[in-house]
């Protein structure tokens, strides 16, 4: 057992881990981060991503260990109630979630990929998310939402 | 909408756009699922499963198992109090008859399919919990199983039942077939098989249960049916008010969490532990266990007339149930009456069985046994027009049945039917043609026309209840037991209850799911909460806006009929500019004794059990009617086939939610996609060779296009203003459209779902050889 | 289901991974654990010890050296995608990272992962196998390199030694007609049902001065189809001799039937795959 340190959204962490801990099993169960979603526990899903060191990762393959000194960013990481981000209004908006299970994946999957790459076709958005199943919405308007905000996060980038 | 000529529209917020209440929790994680929830002391259940799928339990021994530090309890079979569940009609209180069914919640003696519960294991950690499963030792003895339906119908099969495998049958008899063949020009004789087909839900079957202050044992699982808290009772020997079930938002159902899963293990742990206990099912063990879609044999024989008239149709379906009966004969009974399509045909001969395998058990799931016969009747519609010179649309339309008709069950179709409209404006909203992206592919279109029944059999006597009250805030609160799976089943309530009363969706709350604290609705299956619950909420809405109109004239010294509700306020129309507040009206009706709230029963109209030796009567209370059209591309060299466009129209009715119903068409088609061409639970000699979502493919967002929906209002659904259900008719049409679109690209017709790459390919080699 | 219990060591240079790993026979490298942490959880592997190599600086990079372009080991499946010289100067492989897995899975999963897991159906080796890339392998001792086909031995089965790792692989830059296709059962993150991978130079009268053909995932390993490419060698480049070279390609392919497809569909598969990258090359000179 040791004890890591690292930032989850924003804010310090620290907590107890064995190595053989999955970080999304940590998250779940230690750091009651419960928005971070299990469905396969094998990589097949993507309802367990989160962002890690910058980089969008299934966290049932990612060992809780892994994540010291680190930053994990969750879909709580994303926004809030009073500023959310715009995946989040566009989601919410367009009618994107329905059970919203996966939503917390995708959300994190996208929030990556915009992050790198705003001015995205529908292929790329839809290529984005192909790790993260959704069983219930045919994707449609996610990917409609996912173009509605990356319109609005290129529109707020500097004018150089 | 507004009509041309500035008339004001008919709505306020039905038939809008509206954003869901339960969205914002769900784009900022904070809501809560069945595995989100914990308890001090909660202890980690596993359910120990057979490794067989036909054998003799000679021994269970659970003695190492149950030595292993921190397990506090295991338990087989004779643990249980009453070891057996009926499954026949999930949260009902009528009898139905012939068609009780029967399992064990934990195998005793005999296991009939590879993934059979066991055992039980509670202890205090999971790693503890996942020990303990594996020291648990089975001795089997191997028996005999059957692994294919038909094989099952012989006598000389292994009998899975002691009165036999077969399980159900239902027949059909309209006119005489042989007469119908004789005056037919052109038959067409083929059959259809469809796949084994896992619900693959993102969210696992999962739960936590506890013993609360009052000795109430409570589950707060992911379940489509809360009444199950009276399946747990009877099998713990508790009077049913002892058990209580919760059912959270849950990520996805598609009738795969309507019988029931983990609600007894999670009620049989906390009843001998007292402690909470956890139970979440991993990928592999809801793939493995828990029940899927019906496969069907369906032996289909159409005759037309070179006119362009059906004159007889001859169906054979057999389902394959599995290894126990669980809801098989209502989805074979679903079957025979969808078999014949929405089509005009004067002699019809349909008999359906379902006969008991050692192959995972079978039961519920979207379209619940409608979707494998629109697979066939579509694919012999589009054959029946080749066959005849005759275009596939020109043919449908000479054979729909009008409002007025009946089905070949004898049904009349007393509904708007917008078959033809429908099905053309599907097609002609695919635009135009798409060239083929190289050398070697192929584009092709195909339609497909269906209709699906929504609401629940009429004879067994459905209702529904609601309760809607103002607060003393001038807030709304509205409380019914719908369990909302991700269609919107809550958020539908909301915004019923906002267009009666004249309140913004902001500020009404309402309370799903609890069997102990909200009015009982019935099942989230069979596409009937908009339909029942829906018609509960406006009726408990419509009511007690009647009270709030009249203290609001009381109040406001005018006739009721010149008091309007809007934005929270009461007030006359007309310049005096008179009003009050709902929270006004609230202390009002508490001084004049008024009720603040009504709560409403409705009642579905109910009709006759059917004839079942002619197979004649009323069956479902209405029908959605509605069509695909796909433009598919397919490699000629590897047979992958791309779905290019899809387009949909149905008519709803009248669309409470415009993006619930967008969601439900896309996410339908989606699903049809992957029944069509991706989805297949491969099971050897009853073992699941597909057991994770590497192998079971569902498709991703790469695998479906852009889906362009039309949606049709006649108004003349059952639902509040006329809606009808969408959830199930999203899917049935998705897999002959493409059938049909791949015959249309290569000439090939393919009869087996799921159409693979490479089984098309050797289809298309197999028909150039010839 | 949890992951068997293991102990755990962070390496910070590749000295230091090795020694750890030769001293440990039961150790395991983890770098991306996509494939490995899959296997741990499904029980097909318990190594008492993983060490960390996902942050190793040696075998981390992208660079062009003498007319090759030298990758990482450690090189994330998204890096390479990522990276505009392995775009312009390594198409196939491009393409390949590009079809591979998922843009989660892509972030984590490495080249050298990919080579040391040596699937019969290895994405990544099947691209690399056309461009004659050789692989570094660093141990304790020291580096040593070898040609990608004395690197892959058998199924899942590879050259390294104990203490071995996959430290950079080098692939000369050969301009040409460069092709590569993955049948899969679906178009997001689909295991290979056959993957070929095409290369041909052709003179300015249409002769074949240099071919390659390599198959995943219709054998043991992936391979080149020799055969194939000796027919084509110094002939013009024509619908027989593309046929031709297509029909030994299938001959040499030995495919098994398994939960993804049955072995004569993947030997055709093979036949039209091939076929269409020589055509492709013929069309695009």
């Amino acid at each position: 057992m040791r004890t890591i340190e690292f930032t989850l959204n924003g804010e310090r962490a620290r907590v107890s881990v064995e190595p053989h801990e999955t970080l999304l099993g940590v998250l779940r169960q230690k750091l009651a981060a419960t928005e971070v979603k299990s469905g396969c526990e094998r990589g097949d899903c993507g309802a367990c991503a989160v962002v890690l060191n910058g980089k969008a990762i299934n966290s049932c393959l990612a060992l809780a260990v892994q994540a010291a000194g680190r930053s994990v960013v969750t879909v709580r990481g994303l926004g809030g109630a009073d500023h959310p981000h715009p995946l989040q209004t566009a989601f919410i908006e367009l009618g994107a979630a329905q059970c919203g299970i996966c939503i917390p994946g995708m959300l994190v999957s996208l929030y990556a990929f915009l992050e790198a790459q705003p001015r995205a076709t529908r292929q790329e958005v839809r290529e984005a998310i192909g790790g993260n199943l959704c069983r219930c919405t045919g994707y449609h308007k996610i990917v409609d939402a996912a173009e509605a905000a990356a319109r609005h996060l290129v529109s707020l980038e500097p004018r150089s | 909408m507004s009509k041309p000529g500035g008339h004001p529209p008919r709505f306020r917020i039905v038939g809008e756009r509206a954003p869901r209440p339960d969205a914002r929790d769900k784009v900022h994680g904070l809501l809560r699922y069945a595995d989100d929830f914990a308890l001090v002391g909660m202890l980690h259940a596993k359910v120990v499963r057979a490794t067989r799928p036909s054998a003799r339990l000679v021994k269970v021994d659970t003695r190492r198992a149950e030595a292993v530090p921190g397990v506090r309890c295991v338990m087989t079979a004779h643990d249980v109090p009453n070891n057996v569940l009926f499954s026949d009609v999930p949260g009902q209180t009528t009898a139905v008859g012939p068609l009780r069914a029967r399992t064990q919640v934990l195998a005793d003696d005999v296991v009939r399919y590879l993934g059979e519960a066991v055992a039980l294991v509670a202890a205090d950690t999971e790693e503890a919990a996942e020990a303990a499963v594996r020291l648990v030792a089975i001795e089997y003895e191997d028996l005999p199983g059957v692994f294919d339906p038909e094989a099952a119908l012989s006598p000389d099969a292994p009998q899975i039942e002691p009165t036999g495998n077969v399980i159900s049958r239902w027949k059909i008899r309209k006119g005489d077939v042989e007469t119908g063949f004789r005056e037919a020009d052109v038959v067409v004789e083929e059959t259809y098989r469809t796949p084994l087909v896992d619900h693959a839900f993102i969210e696992p079957e999962a739960g936590v249960g506890w013993l609360d202050e009052n000795g109430v044992i409570t589950l707060r699982v992911a379940t489509q049916v809360i009444e199950h808290f009276r399946d747990v009772a009877n099998v713990l020997g508790l009077p049913h008010s002892k058990v209580r079930i919760i059912a959270p938002y849950i990520g996805g159902g598609f009738g795969g969490k309507e019988d029931v899963t983990v609600e007894v293990f999670l009620g049989l742990l906390v009843w001998k532990t007292t402690r909470p206990v956890r139970l979440c099912y991993s990928r592999e063990e809801s793939i493995l266990s828990p029940t899927k879609r019906h496969p069907f044999i369906m032996k289909y024989k159409h005759g037309a007339k070179r006119d362009g008239t059906l004159a007889a149709l001859e169906v054979e379906l057999i389902s394959d149930a599995g290894g126990y009966a669980y809801l098989s004969p209502l989805t074979l009974l679903y079957g025979i009456v969808h078999a014949a399509g929405p089509y005009r045909i004067p002699h019809v001969k349909i008999d359906g069985v379902s006969v008991l395998t050692n192959n995972p058990p079978t039961s519920a799931f979207r379209g619940f046994g409608s979707a494998q016969p629109a697979f066939a009747y579509e694919s012999q519609m589009d054959a029946l027009a080749r066959a005849l010179g005759m275009d596939p649309l020109a043919f449908r339309e000479r054979n729909f049945l009008h409002k007025g008709e009946r089905l070949a069950s004898g049904q009349e179709l007393e509904t708007a039917v917008l078959l033809a409209e429908t099905t053309r404006r599907a097609w002609s909203a695919l635009g135009p043609k798409r060239q083929p992206s190289g050398p070697g592919k192929r584009i092709g279109r195909g339609l497909a026309s269906a209709l699906t029944a929504y609401g629940r059999i009429v004879w067994l006597h459905d209702w529904s209840s609601a309760w809607v009250e103002l607060q003393m805030d001038g807030t709304v609160l509205i409380r019914t037991g719908v369990p909302d799976i991700g269609g919107g089943q809550a958020a539908s309530l909301v915004q019923i209850t906002s267009e009666l009363l004249g309140v913004a969706q902001e500020e009404i709350a309402v309370h799903i799911g609890d069997s102990a604290l909200t009015p009982l609705a019935g099942t989230t299956t069979a596409t009937r909460q908009l339909y029942m619950s829906g018609s509960a909420v406006h009726k408990a809405a419509s009511e007690l806006r009647a009270t709030l109109v009249a203290q609001a004239a009381e109040l406001l010294n005018v006739a009721p009929e010149l008091v309007e509700l809007a934005d929270g306020i009461a007030s006359v129309s007309g310049p005096a500019g008179k009003q009050v507040s709902f929270k006004e009206l609230a202390a009002a009706c508490a001084r004049s004794h008024r009720p603040r709230s009504s709560f409403a029963i409705y009642q579905a109209p109910a009709g006759q059990v059917m004839d079942f030796e002619t197979g004649q009567g009323k069956v479902f209370p209405d029908f959605t009617f509605g069509a695909q059209a796909v433009e598919v591309e397919v490699d000629e060299d590897t047979g992958e086939v791309e779905v290019l466009r899809l387009a949909a129209c149905y008519d709803v009715g009248q669309a409470i939610n415009r993006n619930s119903v967008e969601g439900q068409i896309e996410g339908g088609a989606a699903m049809g996609i992957g029944y069509a061409l991706l989805e297949e639970d491969k099971v050897a000699a009853g073992i699941t060779v597909t057991p994770n979502l590497m192998t079971y493919l569902i498709p991703t967002a790469l695998d479906v296009p852009d889906v362009t929906t039309v949606i049709l209002e006649s108004g003349e659904g059952m639902g509040p203003w006329g809606a009808r259900g969408i959830g199930e008719p999203a899917m049935v049409p998705t897999a002959p459209a493409i059938a049909n679109a791949v015959f249309d690209a290569v000439g090939v017709r393919m009869t087996r779902l799921p159409i693979t790459p490479e089984r098309l390919w050797r289809a298309m080699h197999a028909a150039k050889v010839d | 289901m949890l992951l068997p219990r293991f102990e755990y060591r962070h390496a910070t240079s590749l000295v230091q991974a090795a020694t750890l790993l030769a001293e440990n026979p039961e150790a395991r490298p983890l770098a991306g654990g996509t494939d490995l942490l899959v296997d741990m959880r499904e029980r097909r592997q318990q190594p008492r010890l993983l060490v960390d190599i996902s942050e190793l600086p040696e075998l981390s990079g992208i660079a062009l050296e003498d007319g090759a372009v030298r990758i990482g080991g450690g090189v994330t499946v998204g890096e390479l995608l990522a990276s505009p010289l392995v775009a312009e100067r390594l198409p196939g492989l491009h393409h390949a990272a590009h079809d591979f897995a998922d843009f989660l899975t892509r972030n984590k999963a490495t080249l050298g992962g990919n080579l040391a897991n040596a699937s019969p159906g290895a994405d990544l080796v099947v691209p690399l196998l056309v461009l004659d890339a050789r692989v570094t392998l660093g141990g304790p001792g020291g580096a040593r390199t070898l040609t990608l086909d004395e690197f892959l031995v058998g199924p899942r089965r590879t050259a390294l030694r104990a203490g071995e790792l996959v430290q950079s692989i080098v692939a000369p830059v050969f301009g040409g007609q460069q092709f590569w296709y993955k049948l899969g059962l679906k178009r997001g993150g689909a295991i290979a049902v056959v993957s070929v991978a095409t290369w041909l130079r052709l003179d300015a009268a249409g002769h074949c001065t240099a071919a390659r053909v390599a198959l995943g995932a219709v054998g043991p390993r992936p391979f080149r189809a020799m055969d194939a490419e000796a027919t084509l060698m110094g002939g013009p480049l024509t619908p027989d001799a593309i046929a031709r070279a297509a029909d030994l390609a299938a001959a040499a392919a030995q495919p098994i039937t398994d939960v993804r497809g049955g072995s004569d569909y993947r030997k055709a598969m093979v036949r039209a795959l091939v076929a269409r990258g020589l055509s492709q090359a013929l069309n695009g000179h």
